[in-house]
């Protein structure tokens, strides 16, 4: 089923453009990874779909992006609202520089989510298991979620995100930071939050691109080559200049 | 030895010239600052200790007109006057007139004041006698304090013989008495030097800086929130942002004129009190703090605004729940040093008449008042031998609370600063 | 190579080339090692006999040489697409190679336990037959080292001519059996040098097919076109 469904997406900073005409489909509930070269517009298209390109003044998006059959590029669309369905995960982990508790309660805090406080207890501890880290955090919830290892603090805020039971999760290359023990954790996350979340991926690596992925996009300056399966792409693309990025052989 | 090595000698030899020149700079500084402290010091610390003749008073109820069993109000309304005098000429019973008028001399003007106060504390010494501390004058306390030489000519000496031959009498019988001087904060300014304190400086600096945090922090914070957090980044912010940086640049008289101009000329705002000293201040201290507080917002990671954006809060909440706290420390740390900035500053409180002499300790920002560097300016123009030491003294309190303010912004900084590894 | 432009990263594209010429080397061998077979075969040399089962061990040598350098490139490179077909098929053409050069080997074992001079007729059809399959085998290794997906199903497609030919040189055999009792010993290890070129046959079709794969990056789907059916 098509979660997400791009429909000649184009932006623009400034006078640069930085995507031509996407077109994209993606599936609910499978991992879609996006790959290329830096400053090929794959973490630009990724903002895209939480209007996180909204903060930058000079940036233009035009096009249409339906998340269920809803054009979210509208003006009418609600961004708040938005935000609160399609979480996101970022390239360094940032936990708020607050407890490990108060990291998780924020999203459902300002959305409202709970009544009382036995309700985001339980929130908390469902967020931390769901990202597989409660049994580690458990007994220290109330300390600072800075102080927890690069990796730890990734799944943080992974929790973190999926506190607000988001549909869809974004991650901008959440492995680029870390050991391939604290890789390996997120990636076998990545693969359990599938069954309840539709997970776009940006990554750098076409390793876990290729682990992690059902479905990959290869962008390369501010197009989308190719999009297919993943073990398609990875073990016979049909663009030259996919085969050429995906062995190395960009000149 | 070939080019290389040469070569590589050159390098270490400079690098260690340059060391050495750090070094030199750095005790020439030091000297500076030992020989600037040792003034300081060496003329101050006397300011802190009091000359205080013991006397006998005896509690004349005639001389002081009193009736039989008088009420407490009948002892603090009398005229004391007279007992004052008596007590000095019983220093010596053979002075003629000329001598009891120069035995009266050795005591501060305020000695009639004192023998009442000692009379008001404990009311049964009534009719009894008792020994009193008088505070001695001026001349007295720097002879005492071997401030002034005693073998030159009479003529060019404000002590005269026949006091000093008192003073050594009095010496001999231990009645000359050193004391921590409580007084030099406890009283207002005053014309005689050994009754001077700094009271009313603390007190309106004190006033003068609350003033000026309550106007300069939230204005300052407000704007630099606004401008780091929400204002479009275009020309007009641009423009701004120079203004801003060219206002801390703008001399401190300046300042001092504004206030001078607007808030007295115009707004009629009272002449030489702490409000209008705080409203100049603030204006001065306003650029320091916006400053500092966008700093402090540029150094929280955008990593945390998208933290807290991706997960659906507002710009508004972004800022208030996350960027602010952050930044918090910094701001602070920043409006504790300008406001230190703030307290040395003279130049504007000379302008708005902060000058003036104030012998009354400020109850609220709209009276008279004196500040801490205006004081020092003041009693640093006087000519009496024992306003010297007042203004070291004046100076060390000064430096001890900036000292403390700057302390207090480095622990705010480091204590509750977020790091970000 | 498929690609126009080479690796970033030299020593891979080297490590890559390296293999490839190893299979191509390898693949001559074999061809050689089938021809001097057969001439063996029908020359009685014991010389060359002998020299072709020393020569098997070069072969050996080059399929423990492309399997090792098969393992350091998945482990250190990681390939991926046209490298990691590339890979992948070297490891199975090396062992379909490593396979007809014991094939070969076998021939020349048997040359040497064949004895008195064969019919013409018989030597007639083992060399169309064997001339067959290196035709075959040479056209596959050409295949490879052009990187030709149409050679390649062209020597996939051709393997009936081989299948009907060992049917050819099988029923020959039989007849010389037939003629006289003495024939047994000889006649035995010609039907087993049959069914060996007929093997050789289809482990040239088997590379056939990994080329295929190499270049298209898909299966060749279906049978092998094969009409006729031993002892027909």
């Amino acid at each position: 089923m098509k979660k997400i469904n791009a429909k000649n997406v184009n932006v623009s900073y400034g006078s640069k453009q930085a995507l031509f005409d996407i077109n994209i489909d993606i599936e609910q509930n499978e991992v879609t990874a996006l790959i290329g070269p830096s400053g090929c517009g794959k973490s630009t298209f990724l903002r895209c779909l939480n209007r996180m390109n909204d903060v930058i003044d000079i940036c233009k998006v035009t096009g249409e992006i339906f998340i269920n059959d809803f054009n979210i590029l509208d003006k009418k669309c609600d961004v708040v609202r938005l935000r609160e369905k399609i979480g996101m995960v970022f390239q360094k982990p940032n936990p708020f520089p607050k407890t490990i508790y108060e990291n998780i309660a924020y999203g459902p805090t300002i959305h409202g989510m709970t009544q009382s406080k036995e309700e985001m207890d339980e929130v908390v501890e469902l967020s931390l298991k769901k990202a597989a880290l409660w049994n580690e955090v458990k007994d220290r919830l109330h300390e600072v979620g800075t102080g927890l290892s690069g990796g730890q603090q990734q799944r943080l805020c992974i929790a973190r995100a999926i506190s607000v039971s988001p549909e869809v999760i974004l991650m901008d290359e959440p492995c680029s930071a870390l050991d391939p023990i604290a890789t390996a954790q997120i990636e076998e996350l990545i693969d359990e939050l599938k069954n309840e979340h539709t997970i776009i991926i940006v990554t750098h690596s076409m390793a876990q691109a290729a682990r992690v992925s059902q479905n990959t996009g290869f962008f390369h300056l501010g197009n989308l080559i190719e999009f297919g399966s993943t073990d398609k792409i990875f073990k016979n693309p049909e663009n030259q200049k996919t085969q050429d990025y995906i062995t190395g052989r960009f000149g | 030895m070939n080019r290389k090595e040469i070569f590589l000698k050159k390098r270490y030899n400079s690098e260690k010239r340059f060391k050495l020149y750090g070094k030199l700079a750095i005790s020439f500084a030091l000297i500076f600052l030992c020989i600037f402290l040792y003034k300081i010091f060496s003329t101050g610390f006397s300011a802190f200790q009091k000359t205080l003749i013991k006397v006998d008073v005896t509690y004349n109820s005639e001389l002081l007109f009193l009736d039989e069993n008088p009420s407490l109000d009948d002892i603090k309304n009398a005229d004391y006057y007279d007992l004052a005098l008596e007590t000095m000429a019983n220093l010596d019973l053979n002075a003629d007139e000329d001598q009891q008028n120069e035995l009266k001399r050795m005591v501060s003007y305020i000695f009639d004041t004192e023998i009442k106060n000692h009379l008001l504390k404990n009311p049964d010494l009534l009719g009894k006698t008792s020994s009193v501390l008088l505070t001695a004058s001026d001349d007295l306390d720097q002879i005492f304090k071997g401030n002034y030489p005693r073998d030159i000519p009479e003529d060019l000496r404000r002590v005269s013989d026949y006091q000093l031959t008192v003073y050594d009498k009095l010496i001999k019988d231990e009645k000359i008495i050193s004391k921590f001087n409580f007084s030099f904060f406890t009283r207002a300014d005053s014309r005689e030097a050994e009754l001077a304190g700094i009271a009313s400086a603390v007190v309106g600096s004190f006033f003068t800086i609350l003033v000026c945090l309550f106007i300069s922090f939230p204005v300052a914070v407000l704007a630099a929130i606004y401008l780091e957090e929400f204002a479009p980044k275009n020309k007009i912010t641009d423009f701004i942002e120079v203004n801003i940086n060219n206002l801390a640049a703008v001399p401190s008289i300046v300042f001092g004129l504004l206030g001078l101009g607007i808030l007295l000329a115009v707004f009629h705002l009272p002449r030489s009190t702490s409000l209008v000293g705080g409203i100049t201040l603030s204006l001065m201290t306003l650029p320091t703090i916006i400053i500092a507080a966008r700093a402090s917002l540029k150094a929280v990671p955008p990593s945390i605004r998208e933290a807290a954006l991706a997960m659906g809060a507002s710009r508004m909440q972004t800022t208030m729940h996350h960027t602010v706290p952050l930044s918090m420390p910094g701001t602070l740390s920043g409006t504790i040093i300008g406001l230190a900035q703030a307290l040395g500053e003279t130049a504007p409180l000379i302008l708005i008449g902060m000058v003036a002499f104030i012998n009354t300790i400020p109850m609220s920002p709209m009276d008279p008042s004196a500040s801490l560097p205006v004081q020092v300016y003041l009693w640093a123009e006087s000519a009496e031998r024992g306003f010297v030491e007042k203004v070291s003294a004046c100076i060390m309190v000064l430096l001890g609370f900036l000292i403390l303010m700057n302390l207090l912004a480095q622990i705010v900084r480091h204590k509750f600063e977020t790091k970000w590894s | 190579m498929n690609s126009n432009s080479p690796h970033t990263v030299k020593s891979y594209e080297e490590e890559l080339k390296n293999l490839n010429n190893n299979i191509v080397k390898m693949g001559v061998l074999c061809e050689e090692a089938l021809r001097k077979s057969i001439i063996t075969l029908v020359t009685n040399n014991s010389e060359q006999a002998h020299e072709i089962i020393n020569n098997d061990q070069e072969i050996d040598k080059y399929e423990n040489l492309i399997e090792q350098q098969v393992v350091n490139l998945i482990a250190l490179r990681q390939p991926l697409a046209i490298d990691l077909r590339e890979t992948v098929t070297a490891l199975k053409i090396s062992s379909d190679l490593e396979r007809i050069g014991d094939l070969a080997k076998n021939i020349a074992k048997r040359s040497l336990l064949i004895s008195g001079n064969l019919s013409k007729n018989l030597v007639g059809i083992l060399n169309a037959l064997s001339e067959n399959v290196q035709k075959q085998l040479k056209s596959v290794i050409d295949s490879y080292l052009e990187r030709s997906s149409s050679i390649a199903l062209n020597v996939w497609e051709s393997d009936e001519k081989i299948d009907d030919l060992t049917n050819q040189c099988m029923q020959e055999t039989i007849n010389f059996l037939k003629e006289d009792q003495n024939n047994l010993k000889n006649g035995t290890h010609l039907l087993f040098v049959a069914k060996n070129l007929e093997r050789m046959g289809d482990h040239t079709t088997n590379v056939a097919e990994q080329v295929y794969f190499l270049v298209k990056g898909e299966y060749l789907e279906g049978d092998r076109p094969k009409h006729s059916e031993i002892g027909k």
